[in-house]
């Protein structure tokens, strides 16, 4: 535990390498999904983690989940290096709910034995487990009869209330969402949101939220990460990042948000074309070449490490 | 029309479980019993055959439906033991190429292709030929060489699901290595292994009646379809209903089970895909 505040999850120089081969002969290319972060989550906190396809949220998410290893870097979890953690006691601390609740739930296994399996995998007894299945039923705002049905026979919504409970029947410390409403109906989203905000309080979760919807992060987080190539390029308060943001990509994720005004016509992306290639991330800022204001500096030399990865950041330069 | 060949299938291959299971209760003859005085009695439908004998006998004068009974539970019994065992040898084999990847799959994948480049009817019959005829032989010999179909099968559908959520979930949750397979992987791949298990069972049937035609295969007096087809091949020409009754039988069999395989796969298919 460093400082005052009591951080539940504490990366320190996190990293992930993927070698890719793209056929027999070919060289293996090195993948960069996430590269050499450091960040630290206090406890009962919400961090939203923004980003575009192919950033590496997702990668980092499976890591904290302890599904990846990470290449390099340590990551602690409630005090405790994930690497070398027991599986069960990992499970106690941390959770994920997925994107997708159409792929995240065994099809042919019952809700109810669904939502008792990481409560079985403690070791806990049937009769103990199905009522602890009903109590989180109520919790999720399903009805207990859902217990006996099948994945297919439910709602996409209704799913990911299932994927939730699921998660917190062990209670555990941490929750990561990620996208969890992404693949749902916009009138359903947020009443998913409701709920996760509503069990963040009653369960006292702490929160990773990875979504590529600002309006949801905004909604929902305490403080917001802007992932890009594999490095957080801005991480500061929610208020404070919406209010002024200071990294010209987040400023760029910020102007793309769709108004409901239709005079307003597209939004203007300052960002040029194409997608960033986390195989080749370029020298120098890894943002410049889709940066409206890179200089030479920014083409040679990497920004200072900080809560803003940006060689103009202090001095505020084309805000 | 695919319910009622679902229907058809599961039927055909019902009614010869329980010929194959009640055939002691079912035979109305000794099949074993010879009775020279009255060989080759033609089947009831043609001239010189009576209701002693529905089916009519054999060349040693035993009762031909009786027969036909017995040759039911043994082609049963080498259908359902071959596919257990190579169910058993392939999914083991595919689930773990498809699971663990990388180094164990390259070695899955180089013992599916080394027992595709066997010839098995070849590496069956020397094998009988070797170890000598038998009910427990032709089974092992069998089950031992049909099982890449499920290896191929249960390797394609483990990387399939492996990759889905719900495995992470499982991770997640702290299931070990061994719970996500039995609980999570198996379950979700099973429908595909049941379709090959249909498919190599018809083979596995036919293999037999291949290898006790040649005289290889279920040892005499045990009546096997096939054996009954070679034993019966000489008088073809004079009394086709020697080998066209046991033909049948197999032909049957064979078209049952395989119904049954496509109409599960139509069925599972679709409750999946929902």
């Amino acid at each position: 535990m460093v400082g005052g505040m009591n951080h539940v999850i504490e990366a320190i120089g996190l990293s992930q390498v993927f070698r890719q081969r793209q056929g027999l002969f070919a060289s293996a290319r090195q993948v960069m999904a996430v590269d050499d972060l450091s960040f630290r989550v206090a406890e009962g906190s919400a961090l939203g983690i923004v980003g575009e396809s192919g950033c590496g949220k997702s990668t980092l998410a499976r890591m904290l989940l302890g599904l990846l290893p990470a290449s390099a870097g340590t990551l602690r979890i409630g005090g405790a290096d994930l690497r070398g953690m027991d599986r069960r006691a990992r499970a106690r601390l941390i959770q994920p709910v997925f994107q997708d609740p159409m792929s995240s739930l065994n099809p042919r296994r019952r809700i109810g034995a669904t939502i008792a399996l990481p409560l079985r995998v403690q070791g806990t007894g049937r009769a103990e487990c199905r009522r602890a299945v009903a109590r989180m039923l109520e919790e999720v705002g399903l009805a207990p009869e859902i217990a006996a049905r099948f994945p297919n026979q439910l709602s996409g919504g209704q799913r990911q209330r299932v994927a939730i409970a699921r998660a917190l029947i062990v209670n555990p410390r941490i929750l990561i969402c990620d996208e969890p409403t992404s693949a749902l109906d916009v009138s359903v989203q947020a009443q998913i949101l409701n709920l996760l905000m509503d069990l963040r309080a009653r369960f006292k979760l702490t929160l990773v939220f990875i979504s590529h919807n600002l309006a949801v992060v905004e909604h929902i987080a305490d403080e917001v990460a802007v992932m890009y190539l594999g490095r957080f390029v801005e991480h500061s308060a929610n208020a404070e990042i919406f209010a002024a943001p200071r990294h010209p990509y987040t400023r760029a994720l910020l102007a793309s948000v769709l108004t409901p005004e239709p005079g307003l016509g597209l939004p203007e992306m300052p960002l040029g074309e194409g997608s960033p290639d986390p195989t080749n991330i370029p020298p120098g800022c890894r943002f410049h070449p889709r940066c409206p204001l890179a200089t030479e500096l920014c083409r040679n030399q990497a920004p200072p490490r900080g809560a803003v990865e940006c060689h103009f950041a202090a001095s505020g330069a084309g805000a | 029309m695919r319910r009622a060949a679902l229907s058809l299938g599961a039927a055909i291959v019902a009614f010869a479980a329980i010929l194959a299971i009640f055939a002691p209760l079912l035979m109305p003859h000794d099949p074993f019993a010879q009775d020279l005085t009255h060989r080759y009695t033609p089947p009831f439908w043609l001239p010189g055959g009576s209701s002693a004998h529905w089916l009519g006998t054999d060349g040693l004068g035993r009762d031909y439906l009786s027969r036909l009974i017995l040759g039911a539970r043994i082609s049963m019994l080498i259908g359902v033991s071959t596919v257990i065992l190579s169910g058993i040898i392939g999914t083991t084999l595919g689930v773990l190429g498809g699971y663990f990847g990388g180094r164990t799959d390259a070695v899955v994948m180089f013992i599916i292709s080394c027992r595709l480049a066997i010839p098995v009817i070849l590496v069956a019959l020397t094998t009988v030929f070797m170890v000598g005829s038998g009910l427990w032989v032709v089974v092992l010999t069998i089950g031992l060489l049909l099982w890449e179909r499920f290896a191929i099968v249960a390797r394609a559908a483990t990387r399939q699901v492996s990759g889905l959520d719900y495995i992470a979930a499982a991770w997640a949750a702290g299931c070990s290595r061994t719970r996500v397979i039995l609980g999570e992987i198996l379950p979700n791949i099973a429908h595909h292994l049941l379709v090959i298990a249909t498919i190599d069972m018809a083979i596995a049937i036919l293999l037999e009646a291949a290898l006790s035609f040649l005289g290889l295969g279920v040892p005499p007096p045990l009546p096997s379809w096939g054996l009954m087809i070679s034993e019966g091949k000489d008088y073809m020409f004079f009394k086709p209903w020697v080998i066209e009754i046991p033909g049948i039988a197999l032909l049957i069999l064979v078209l049952g089970i395989n119904l049954l395989g496509d109409g599960l796969r139509d069925r599972l298919g679709a409750r999946t895909e929902q």
